[in-house]
């Protein structure tokens, strides 16, 4: 897998960098949009990191320019300017993902991530992760034959895990997509649910299957 | 007393005066030629007559007088009246508009310019203080996310202590609620320079409120405080989802922190006349009502002795307050200190939606 990431300020482009490395991505660094267009018409890309605020032409117009020239690469974008305009006017002009500023390196990576496996997440109707499954059309979930009670949000916040299992899911990233909130609430809702979640399918149950990740966020996986 | 009315009277009395003082010397002007035509006594019928001649004419001219110093007066000081009325529209959002000058290059045409000029040095450093924000809030988000991606980065190192990763994981908490502080300035900050745009939709208020309902009752379940949900009627209003959402959040949020543990929370939607009033109660320590109008301030913390147990940006209550003025509607707080806090937000009614059918 092959990311390029384009972002003028050095520092955050080195952790970046060595952050996407240490899970096993290939990553082209470059500082400006001229540079971006280059490379990303001559590699091909499994992803693009792509900060907004770029020296010359900005990361929207990059964007802009790439998907004209039918370059259909997912790109995350980067902005420190974080605002719930920007984030619809990313998505419009083509963008894939989009993570305000300052983010948690884990959430980048778990997006990063999310990008390259589009496509390949789990489609299935009934989603399994070791002896617990989870029937997305009756809702219904069952841990080694025990019937599971779950209410709406649990349900949904579960069928998320369920779909990325294996992966780590940010807090804001599980936010969006169970809560559907494009802000950050400031509260530790999505501690409390998972904590209640893993009380339903894990307490009574071996092995233990939703980790927490201490300071990044959650995974539902059978090793730890 | 208006100067209008001071000026009158004192016109009225310097009127009277002088009618007084004309009065009195024609009437001895006339008993004197009386006296000169007769060469005798003047006779009492005579000057009884003159003097109610004086009567007669003086008093109309009185009132005339005071009708014509009235509306003299009046016209002296309408603009002054007109420059009031502009003036007391003037507050901090509409600084940079202009009250009309007349030109005529009178006292007041000279008090309407200097008065722009200072309107408009007071915007300019209005703006100013909007724009250092914004930009503050705007740079501390590059160093931020430097110190948590390297601060991140660090704690992926295998060989590390216990007690140093127990450090750099402390460390990373302060920076994510440093983060915290300035997501929550810039949007204020914005929110104050304009820039940022509602997108309103009609929404089923009750909805969100249900929603936020069940959100509130998990958020409280380890502190053992109590949810309940007293009312909530069918109710659409025409608003943005998300910032609805947040401040409904943020509101039930606050409920469950600043109260006592098994406290409890009650929450309504209801109809009151043409707006959605929703209110939202707990019977925590309340707040003293000293600083009750304090509350929707930047960064204001009711107990100092709290701050550090109850974690939070000191932003909430005013992004609460920004949400609802900008959905028009209005928040009011009140407090029983150790009884109970009421927060209740109304909101205008959707008006296509809230028609009979």
């Amino acid at each position: 897998m092959r990311v390029l990431v384009v972002e003028d300020e050095r520092k955050t482009a080195s952790f970046v960098r060595k952050a996407l490395q240490a899970e096993s991505f290939a990553v082209d660094v470059v500082a400006n949009g001229a540079d971006a267009l280059t490379a990303a018409a001559s590699t091909p890309f499994d992803a693009i990191v792509l900060d907004i605020m770029l020296p010359g032409r900005d990361g929207l117009s990059v964007l802009r320019q790439l998907r004209e020239r039918k370059n259909s690469t997912p790109v995350l974008l980067l902005s420190a300017r974080g605002e719930v305009n920007e984030r619809v006017e990313g998505l419009n002009a083509g963008a894939d993902d989009y993570l305000p500023k300052p983010f948690e390196l884990a959430e980048l990576v778990a997006r990063v991530r999310a990008l390259t496996r589009r496509g390949g997440e789990n489609k299935s109707i009934v989603l399994s992760v070791a002896d617990l499954k989870l029937d997305t059309v009756t809702h219904k979930a069952r841990r080694n034959g025990t019937e599971i009670e779950l209410t709406a949000r649990e349900y949904r916040l579960l069928e998320f895990l369920m779909r990325s299992a294996g992966r780590l899911c940010g807090r804001m990233m599980i936010l969006e997509k169970v809560w559907d909130y494009d802000f950050d609430p400031g509260t530790n809702l999505v501690d409390v649910y998972v904590r209640r979640l893993r009380e339903k399918i894990d307490a009574d149950f071996e092995p233990k299957l939703l980790h927490t990740v201490r300071g990044s966020g959650y995974v539902l996986k059978e090793t730890p | 007393m208006t100067i209008r009315r001071r000026l009158t009277l004192w016109y009225a009395g310097i009127l009277i005066l002088s009618l007084l003082v004309m009065g009195i010397g024609t009437y001895q002007e006339i008993s004197e030629q009386l006296r000169h035509s007769h060469r005798k006594e003047p006779s009492q019928h005579a000057l009884d007559e003159t003097g109610e001649m004086i009567f007669q004419v003086g008093l109309p001219a009185v009132v005339l007088g005071l009708l014509g110093g009235w509306w003299l007066t009046r016209r002296a000081l309408a603009p002054v009246s007109k420059l009031t009325d502009t003036v007391e529209k003037i507050h901090e959002k509409n600084l940079g508009e202009k009250i009309p000058r007349t030109n005529n290059g009178d006292e007041l045409d000279r008090l309407t310019e200097v008065f722009n000029g200072m309107t408009a040095r007071l915007d300019n450093s209005f703006q100013r203080v909007r724009e250092f924000t914004l930009h503050a809030s705007h740079e501390l988000k590059t160093p931020l996310t430097v110190l948590c991606g390297e601060t991140e980065t660090a704690l992926q190192n295998e060989s590390l202590s216990p007690a140093d990763r127990e450090r750099l994981l402390s460390q990373l908490d302060e920076m994510r609620r440093l983060s915290k502080i300035v997501d929550g300035l810039t949007l204020l900050a914005k929110a104050d320079a304009g820039q940022i745009a509602l997108k309103p939709e009609p929404l089923r208020l009750d909805e969100l409120v249900r929603d936020n309902f069940a959100d509130a009752q998990i958020l409280a379940e380890p502190h053992g405080i109590k949810v309940e949900l007293e009312i909530c009627e069918e109710i659409s209003v025409r608003g943005d989802r998300h910032r609805l959402r947040q401040l409904l959040l943020n509101l039930a949020d606050n409920a469950i922190k600043y109260n006592q543990p098994q406290g409890r929370v009650t929450m309504g939607l209801r109809r009151v006349d043409n707006f959605a009033e929703f209110k939202i109660a707990n019977n925590g320590a309340g707040i003293p009502a000293e600083i009750l109008p304090r509350v929707f301030g930047r960064f204001f913390r009711g107990d100092p002795a709290h701050e550090n147990i109850i974690e939070g940006c000191g932003l909430g209550l005013s992004i609460a307050q920004w949400i609802v003025s900008a959905h028009n509607g209005t928040i009011q707080i009140e407090s029983a200190p150790a009884e109970i806090t009421i927060v209740t937000v109304r909101l205008p009614l959707d008006k296509i939606a809230s028609k009979p059918v």
